[in-house]
Protein backbone atom coordinates (compact mmCIF):
# COMPACT_ATOMS: atom_id res chain seq x y z
CA UNK A 1 0.00 0.00 0.00
CA UNK A 2 1.05 3.30 -0.97
CA UNK A 3 2.41 6.07 1.77
CA UNK A 4 -0.30 8.54 2.13
CA UNK A 5 0.30 12.16 2.91
CA UNK A 6 -0.55 13.27 6.31
CA UNK A 7 -3.27 16.42 5.52
CA UNK A 8 -2.24 19.18 6.86
CA UNK A 9 -4.08 20.21 10.28
CA UNK A 10 -5.96 23.49 9.90
CA UNK A 11 -5.05 25.73 13.29
CA UNK A 12 -7.44 28.34 11.85
CA UNK A 13 -9.56 27.86 14.88
CA UNK A 14 -6.39 27.68 17.39
CA UNK A 15 -6.72 31.19 18.37
CA UNK A 16 -10.24 31.28 18.73
CA UNK A 17 -9.95 28.51 20.94
CA UNK A 18 -6.76 30.68 23.08
CA UNK A 19 -9.10 33.57 23.04
CA UNK A 20 -12.19 31.71 24.43
CA UNK A 21 -9.37 30.25 27.42
CA UNK A 22 -8.17 34.10 27.86
CA UNK A 23 -11.65 35.14 28.13
CA UNK A 24 -12.81 33.06 31.05
CA UNK A 25 -9.61 33.23 32.55
CA UNK A 26 -9.82 37.09 32.79
CA UNK A 27 -13.13 36.86 34.19
CA UNK A 28 -13.02 34.42 36.66
CA UNK A 29 -10.20 35.67 38.41
CA UNK A 30 -8.93 38.68 40.14
CA UNK A 31 -5.75 40.65 40.25
CA UNK A 32 -5.62 42.35 43.47
CA UNK A 33 -3.89 40.53 46.02
CA UNK A 34 -5.45 40.15 50.06
CA UNK A 35 -3.77 41.91 51.98
CA UNK A 36 -4.88 42.24 55.81
CA UNK A 37 -3.51 42.63 59.70
CA UNK A 38 -4.13 39.50 61.48
CA UNK A 39 -5.16 39.77 65.15
CA UNK A 40 -5.70 37.61 68.01
CA UNK A 41 -9.06 37.46 69.56
CA UNK A 42 -8.60 36.05 73.31
CA UNK A 43 -10.26 33.94 74.67
CA UNK A 44 -13.38 33.47 77.24
CA UNK A 45 -12.09 33.23 80.80
CA UNK A 46 -14.75 31.71 82.92
CA UNK A 47 -13.26 32.59 86.27
CA UNK A 48 -12.31 36.32 86.20
CA UNK A 49 -10.35 37.51 89.31
CA UNK A 50 -12.56 39.72 91.42
CA UNK A 51 -10.16 42.98 91.43
CA UNK A 52 -7.29 42.17 89.09
CA UNK A 53 -4.11 44.06 89.54
CA UNK A 54 -4.06 47.72 87.94
CA UNK A 55 -1.62 48.14 85.30
CA UNK A 56 0.89 50.84 85.70
CA UNK A 57 -0.18 53.97 83.67
CA UNK A 58 3.19 53.89 82.35
CA UNK A 59 2.91 50.77 80.16
CA UNK A 60 -0.81 50.99 78.60
CA UNK A 61 -0.31 52.72 74.85
CA UNK A 62 -3.53 53.75 74.55
CA UNK A 63 -4.94 54.99 71.45
CA UNK A 64 -8.71 55.84 71.51
CA UNK A 65 -10.53 57.63 68.97
CA UNK A 66 -14.73 58.37 69.08
CA UNK A 67 -17.57 58.35 66.80
CA UNK A 68 -16.68 61.46 65.76
CA UNK A 69 -13.44 60.05 64.37
CA UNK A 70 -11.70 61.99 66.39
CA UNK A 71 -8.17 60.47 67.97
CA UNK A 72 -6.77 60.80 71.30
CA UNK A 73 -3.02 58.99 72.16
CA UNK A 74 -1.74 58.42 75.08
CA UNK A 75 -4.98 61.09 76.67
CA UNK A 76 -3.82 63.73 73.94
CA UNK A 77 -5.92 64.85 71.14
CA UNK A 78 -4.33 64.35 67.30
CA UNK A 79 -5.18 65.64 64.46
CA UNK A 80 -3.15 63.05 62.17
CA UNK A 81 -3.40 59.91 62.46
CA UNK A 82 -0.01 59.47 60.61
CA UNK A 83 2.13 60.88 64.04
CA UNK A 84 0.47 57.27 65.39
CA UNK A 85 3.68 55.50 64.55
CA UNK A 86 6.12 57.99 65.91
CA UNK A 87 4.71 57.80 69.29
CA UNK A 88 4.80 54.18 69.40
CA UNK A 89 8.49 54.31 68.63
CA UNK A 90 8.70 56.76 71.56
CA UNK A 91 6.94 54.51 73.41
CA UNK A 92 9.19 51.45 73.35
CA UNK A 93 12.44 53.89 72.69
CA UNK A 94 12.75 55.93 75.70
CA UNK A 95 13.62 53.42 78.10
CA UNK A 96 15.08 51.15 76.25
CA UNK A 97 19.07 52.07 76.98
CA UNK A 98 18.41 53.43 80.47
CA UNK A 99 15.72 53.21 83.15
CA UNK A 100 13.90 56.34 83.78
CA UNK A 101 11.33 56.24 86.58
CA UNK A 102 10.26 59.64 86.40
CA UNK A 103 9.10 59.37 83.14
CA UNK A 104 6.13 57.81 81.89
CA UNK A 105 7.13 55.32 79.44
CA UNK A 106 7.63 51.35 80.43
CA UNK A 107 10.28 50.37 82.51
CA UNK A 108 12.52 47.49 80.73
CA UNK A 109 14.06 44.79 82.47
CA UNK A 110 17.83 43.58 81.88
CA UNK A 111 18.14 39.73 82.12
CA UNK A 112 21.69 37.77 81.63
CA UNK A 113 22.23 34.36 80.47
CA UNK A 114 22.68 32.51 83.52
CA UNK A 115 19.65 34.27 84.90
CA UNK A 116 17.61 33.49 81.90
CA UNK A 117 19.29 29.71 82.73
CA UNK A 118 18.34 29.30 86.36
CA UNK A 119 14.41 30.71 85.08
CA UNK A 120 14.15 28.39 82.90
CA UNK A 121 15.11 25.31 85.30
CA UNK A 122 12.95 26.62 87.60
CA UNK A 123 10.14 26.72 84.71
CA UNK A 124 11.00 23.18 84.35
CA UNK A 125 10.59 21.51 88.10
CA UNK A 126 7.64 24.13 88.20
CA UNK A 127 5.76 22.65 85.44
CA UNK A 128 7.06 18.50 86.18
CA UNK A 129 5.53 19.66 89.83
CA UNK A 130 2.07 20.67 88.25
CA UNK A 131 2.24 17.89 85.98
CA UNK A 132 2.88 14.88 88.75
CA UNK A 133 0.02 16.50 90.93
CA UNK A 134 -3.10 14.90 90.85
CA UNK A 135 -6.41 16.39 89.64
CA UNK A 136 -4.29 18.99 88.06
CA UNK A 137 -6.10 21.12 85.44
CA UNK A 138 -5.41 20.54 81.89
CA UNK A 139 -5.05 24.31 81.15
CA UNK A 140 -2.69 24.85 83.91
CA UNK A 141 -0.15 22.14 82.83
CA UNK A 142 -0.54 23.45 79.33
CA UNK A 143 0.15 26.97 80.88
CA UNK A 144 3.13 25.85 82.75
CA UNK A 145 4.88 24.12 79.46
CA UNK A 146 3.50 27.62 77.47
CA UNK A 147 6.11 29.10 80.07
CA UNK A 148 9.13 26.99 79.86
CA UNK A 149 8.84 27.17 75.89
CA UNK A 150 8.85 31.15 76.52
CA UNK A 151 12.18 31.03 78.24
CA UNK A 152 13.75 28.89 76.23
CA UNK A 153 13.07 31.18 73.37
CA UNK A 154 14.68 33.77 75.47
CA UNK A 155 17.61 31.92 75.76
CA UNK A 156 17.94 31.39 72.10
CA UNK A 157 17.12 34.70 71.37
CA UNK A 158 20.27 35.96 73.80
CA UNK A 159 22.67 33.09 71.95
CA UNK A 160 21.48 35.01 68.74
CA UNK A 161 21.87 38.64 70.01
CA UNK A 162 25.00 37.73 71.49
CA UNK A 163 25.55 40.00 74.25
CA UNK A 164 25.57 39.83 77.77
CA UNK A 165 22.10 41.41 78.19
CA UNK A 166 18.79 40.86 77.19
CA UNK A 167 16.57 44.14 77.16
CA UNK A 168 13.13 43.51 77.78
CA UNK A 169 10.29 45.61 78.15
CA UNK A 170 8.35 45.03 80.51
CA UNK A 171 5.76 42.35 80.29
CA UNK A 172 2.62 44.56 81.06
CA UNK A 173 3.56 46.97 78.16
CA UNK A 174 0.67 46.84 75.48
CA UNK A 175 -0.85 49.43 72.71
CA UNK A 176 -4.71 49.68 73.36
CA UNK A 177 -6.94 50.39 70.40
CA UNK A 178 -10.33 51.41 72.37
CA UNK A 179 -12.96 52.78 69.63
CA UNK A 180 -16.40 53.31 69.70
CA UNK A 181 -19.14 51.67 67.77
CA UNK A 182 -19.86 54.58 65.38
CA UNK A 183 -15.79 54.68 64.55
CA UNK A 184 -15.57 54.46 60.83
CA UNK A 185 -13.93 51.27 59.68
CA UNK A 186 -11.66 53.80 57.64
CA UNK A 187 -10.19 55.24 61.05
CA UNK A 188 -9.71 51.72 62.97
CA UNK A 189 -8.36 50.48 59.83
CA UNK A 190 -5.44 53.16 60.22
CA UNK A 191 -5.07 52.85 63.63
CA UNK A 192 -4.12 49.21 62.90
CA UNK A 193 -1.62 50.56 60.25
CA UNK A 194 -0.03 52.48 62.04
CA UNK A 195 0.73 50.08 64.87
CA UNK A 196 1.85 47.86 62.32
CA UNK A 197 4.38 50.67 61.59
CA UNK A 198 5.92 51.69 64.00
CA UNK A 199 6.53 47.96 65.37
CA UNK A 200 8.09 47.41 61.59
CA UNK A 201 10.77 50.44 61.83
CA UNK A 202 11.75 49.25 65.17
CA UNK A 203 11.86 45.47 63.89
CA UNK A 204 13.55 47.00 61.21
CA UNK A 205 16.10 49.32 62.88
CA UNK A 206 17.03 46.31 65.00
CA UNK A 207 17.27 43.67 62.55
CA UNK A 208 19.79 46.28 60.58
CA UNK A 209 21.99 46.59 63.26
CA UNK A 210 22.14 42.96 64.75
CA UNK A 211 21.65 41.33 60.70
CA UNK A 212 22.80 44.04 58.61
CA UNK A 213 19.65 43.44 56.84
CA UNK A 214 16.26 44.22 56.46
CA UNK A 215 12.96 42.97 58.42
CA UNK A 216 11.53 42.42 55.00
CA UNK A 217 14.05 40.73 53.42
CA UNK A 218 14.29 38.18 56.81
CA UNK A 219 10.76 37.84 56.21
CA UNK A 220 10.03 36.76 52.79
CA UNK A 221 13.17 34.89 52.68
CA UNK A 222 11.09 33.26 56.19
CA UNK A 223 7.90 32.51 53.55
CA UNK A 224 9.97 31.20 51.34
CA UNK A 225 12.07 28.24 52.02
CA UNK A 226 11.00 28.32 56.26
CA UNK A 227 14.41 28.42 57.25
CA UNK A 228 15.28 27.39 61.19
CA UNK A 229 17.97 30.27 61.09
CA UNK A 230 15.45 32.98 59.83
CA UNK A 231 12.57 31.83 62.15
CA UNK A 232 14.75 32.18 65.14
CA UNK A 233 16.17 35.87 63.94
CA UNK A 234 12.06 36.72 63.50
CA UNK A 235 11.97 35.61 66.92
CA UNK A 236 14.22 37.59 68.42
CA UNK A 237 12.71 41.08 67.04
CA UNK A 238 9.64 39.98 68.49
CA UNK A 239 11.32 39.81 71.57
CA UNK A 240 13.08 42.62 71.51
CA UNK A 241 9.72 44.60 70.41
CA UNK A 242 6.61 42.55 70.79
CA UNK A 243 3.14 43.34 69.60
CA UNK A 244 0.91 43.30 72.56
CA UNK A 245 -2.32 44.54 71.51
CA UNK A 246 -5.54 44.61 72.92
CA UNK A 247 -8.53 45.90 70.95
CA UNK A 248 -11.47 46.85 73.55
CA UNK A 249 -15.03 45.73 73.07
CA UNK A 250 -16.45 49.16 72.61
CA UNK A 251 -19.78 49.98 74.81
CA UNK A 252 -21.41 52.69 73.04
CA UNK B 1 6.28 59.16 -16.24
CA UNK B 2 6.23 57.79 -12.79
CA UNK B 3 8.79 55.96 -11.38
CA UNK B 4 6.82 53.44 -9.20
CA UNK B 5 4.43 50.37 -10.55
CA UNK B 6 0.44 51.72 -10.31
CA UNK B 7 -1.59 49.39 -7.63
CA UNK B 8 -2.86 46.75 -10.18
CA UNK B 9 -6.16 47.02 -8.36
CA UNK B 10 -6.23 43.28 -7.09
CA UNK B 11 -7.05 42.52 -3.79
CA UNK B 12 -4.45 42.42 -0.82
CA UNK B 13 -2.62 39.70 0.09
CA UNK B 14 -4.13 37.80 3.25
CA UNK B 15 -2.60 38.84 6.44
CA UNK B 16 -0.81 35.62 8.16
CA UNK B 17 -2.23 35.15 10.98
CA UNK B 18 -0.55 31.48 11.64
CA UNK B 19 1.24 33.48 14.87
CA UNK B 20 -1.76 34.54 17.00
CA UNK B 21 -2.78 31.51 18.62
CA UNK B 22 0.62 31.87 19.99
CA UNK B 23 0.01 35.65 20.88
CA UNK B 24 -3.14 34.81 22.44
CA UNK B 25 -1.56 32.02 24.63
CA UNK B 26 1.40 33.99 25.83
CA UNK B 27 -0.99 36.56 27.04
CA UNK B 28 -3.19 33.58 28.65
CA UNK B 29 -0.25 32.31 30.43
CA UNK B 30 0.37 35.78 31.77
CA UNK B 31 -2.78 36.11 33.18
CA UNK B 32 -2.87 32.41 34.78
CA UNK B 33 0.38 33.45 36.78
CA UNK B 34 -0.35 37.08 37.94
CA UNK B 35 -4.20 36.31 38.93
CA UNK B 36 -5.82 34.32 41.31
CA UNK B 37 -9.19 32.85 41.52
CA UNK B 38 -12.00 35.29 42.58
CA UNK B 39 -13.28 33.11 46.09
CA UNK B 40 -16.61 34.50 45.72
CA UNK B 41 -19.11 37.46 44.03
CA UNK B 42 -19.91 39.40 47.34
CA UNK B 43 -23.62 40.73 47.16
CA UNK B 44 -22.09 44.30 49.11
CA UNK B 45 -19.88 47.00 47.95
CA UNK B 46 -16.80 46.98 49.54
CA UNK B 47 -14.13 50.23 48.85
CA UNK B 48 -11.22 48.84 50.78
CA UNK B 49 -9.55 51.41 53.44
CA UNK B 50 -5.70 51.96 53.11
CA UNK B 51 -2.98 50.54 55.28
CA UNK B 52 0.93 50.11 55.21
CA UNK B 53 2.63 46.92 56.38
CA UNK B 54 0.11 44.32 55.70
CA UNK B 55 0.52 40.65 55.70
CA UNK B 56 -0.41 39.00 52.45
CA UNK B 57 -3.34 36.20 52.66
CA UNK B 58 -2.46 34.22 49.76
CA UNK B 59 -0.55 31.21 51.35
CA UNK B 60 -3.79 31.21 53.84
CA UNK B 61 -5.57 30.94 50.88
CA UNK B 62 -3.75 28.06 49.01
CA UNK B 63 -3.88 26.12 52.38
CA UNK B 64 -7.87 26.95 52.50
CA UNK B 65 -7.01 27.87 56.39
CA UNK B 66 -8.81 31.26 55.49
CA UNK B 67 -13.07 32.06 55.59
CA UNK B 68 -13.90 35.51 54.31
CA UNK B 69 -16.55 38.00 55.41
CA UNK B 70 -17.79 40.74 53.44
CA UNK B 71 -19.30 43.59 55.17
CA UNK B 72 -20.47 46.82 52.70
CA UNK B 73 -23.85 48.41 51.50
CA UNK B 74 -25.89 45.97 49.88
CA UNK B 75 -25.51 46.45 45.95
CA UNK B 76 -29.42 45.86 45.05
CA UNK B 77 -30.54 49.51 45.26
CA UNK B 78 -34.04 48.40 46.25
CA UNK B 79 -32.66 46.39 49.52
CA UNK B 80 -30.38 49.05 50.35
CA UNK B 81 -32.86 51.93 50.65
CA UNK B 82 -35.21 49.14 52.23
CA UNK B 83 -33.19 48.21 54.60
CA UNK B 84 -31.54 51.63 55.65
CA UNK B 85 -35.29 52.86 56.47
CA UNK B 86 -34.90 50.06 59.78
CA UNK B 87 -31.58 51.57 60.48
CA UNK B 88 -29.68 48.51 59.07
CA UNK B 89 -27.20 50.08 56.22
CA UNK B 90 -24.74 47.57 56.82
CA UNK B 91 -24.94 44.12 55.06
CA UNK B 92 -22.55 41.01 55.81
CA UNK B 93 -22.31 38.38 53.16
CA UNK B 94 -20.33 35.11 54.30
CA UNK B 95 -18.40 33.36 51.41
CA UNK B 96 -19.73 30.29 49.87
CA UNK B 97 -23.34 30.60 51.33
CA UNK B 98 -25.62 29.33 48.34
CA UNK B 99 -29.03 30.95 49.94
CA UNK B 100 -29.74 33.07 52.83
CA UNK B 101 -32.44 35.54 53.63
CA UNK B 102 -31.66 39.52 53.90
CA UNK B 103 -32.91 39.28 57.41
CA UNK B 104 -29.98 36.51 57.86
CA UNK B 105 -27.58 38.69 56.20
CA UNK B 106 -28.37 41.43 58.56
CA UNK B 107 -27.61 39.36 61.54
CA UNK B 108 -24.10 38.75 63.26
CA UNK B 109 -25.87 35.26 65.04
CA UNK B 110 -25.58 33.64 62.09
CA UNK B 111 -22.11 33.70 61.47
CA UNK B 112 -21.51 30.80 64.24
CA UNK B 113 -23.74 28.33 62.08
CA UNK B 114 -21.19 29.59 59.03
CA UNK B 115 -17.96 29.79 60.58
CA UNK B 116 -18.30 25.86 62.05
CA UNK B 117 -20.33 24.62 59.21
CA UNK B 118 -17.10 25.56 56.66
CA UNK B 119 -14.83 23.90 59.35
CA UNK B 120 -16.78 21.11 59.45
CA UNK B 121 -16.18 20.81 55.19
CA UNK B 122 -12.72 21.23 55.22
CA UNK B 123 -10.95 18.74 53.59
CA UNK B 124 -9.50 16.33 56.02
CA UNK B 125 -5.64 16.93 55.19
CA UNK B 126 -6.22 20.00 56.89
CA UNK B 127 -5.55 19.81 60.43
CA UNK B 128 -5.94 22.91 62.02
CA UNK B 129 -7.62 23.83 65.04
CA UNK B 130 -10.55 26.13 64.93
CA UNK B 131 -8.44 29.10 66.81
CA UNK B 132 -6.18 29.34 64.04
CA UNK B 133 -8.44 28.99 60.89
CA UNK B 134 -8.12 32.91 60.32
CA UNK B 135 -11.45 35.09 59.15
CA UNK B 136 -10.98 37.69 57.03
CA UNK B 137 -12.95 40.46 57.40
CA UNK B 138 -13.28 42.63 54.15
CA UNK B 139 -15.17 45.78 55.56
CA UNK B 140 -15.92 48.81 53.62
CA UNK B 141 -14.63 52.09 54.20
CA UNK B 142 -17.87 53.77 56.07
CA UNK B 143 -18.64 50.50 58.44
CA UNK B 144 -19.05 51.29 62.23
CA UNK B 145 -16.28 49.61 63.84
CA UNK B 146 -19.36 48.35 66.07
CA UNK B 147 -20.23 45.49 63.72
CA UNK B 148 -16.11 44.41 63.46
CA UNK B 149 -16.86 43.97 67.50
CA UNK B 150 -19.81 42.16 67.06
CA UNK B 151 -18.37 39.95 64.49
CA UNK B 152 -15.46 39.23 67.15
CA UNK B 153 -17.65 38.41 69.75
CA UNK B 154 -19.11 35.71 67.86
CA UNK B 155 -16.51 34.17 66.14
CA UNK B 156 -14.71 34.42 70.44
CA UNK B 157 -17.61 32.52 71.23
CA UNK B 158 -16.76 29.13 68.87
CA UNK B 159 -13.38 29.93 69.71
CA UNK B 160 -12.53 30.55 66.34
CA UNK B 161 -9.52 33.63 67.78
CA UNK B 162 -8.15 34.39 64.42
CA UNK B 163 -9.42 37.67 62.86
CA UNK B 164 -7.77 39.91 59.56
CA UNK B 165 -8.74 42.95 58.95
CA UNK B 166 -8.74 43.31 55.23
CA UNK B 167 -7.37 46.61 54.05
CA UNK B 168 -5.94 47.82 50.21
CA UNK B 169 -1.92 47.57 50.29
CA UNK B 170 -0.70 51.58 50.03
CA UNK B 171 3.20 50.95 49.85
CA UNK B 172 5.75 52.00 51.46
CA UNK B 173 5.13 55.09 54.08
Amino acid sequence: MAKRDTPEVNAGSMADIAFLLLIFFLVTTTMDKDQAYIRNIPKIIEKKKENPDPVEKRDIFAIQANSQNQLMVRGELMRDPDDISERIIEFYRENEQVNDVTNDFPMYSRITMPEIESLLDQSITAAEEVEATPGALADIIDFKWRQVAEWEKKKRALEILGTNKLAEISVQAHIRIEVQKGTEYELFAKIQSEVEQGLFELRDDAAMKIFKESYQSIKSRLAMDKGAEDREKIQLLKILYPDRIIEVTPKR
Amino acid sequence: MSKFKKDSGGSAPAINTSSLPDIVFMLLFFFMVATTSKESDPSVKVIKPEGARTTDMTPYKQKSEIDFLYLGKPLNKARAAQYAEMGMEYMLFMDNVVQSTPDLLYNTNSIQAWKLDKFESKPPRMTEPIESVITCVKADKGAPSGIIFDIRKELQAIEALTIAYAVGENGEK
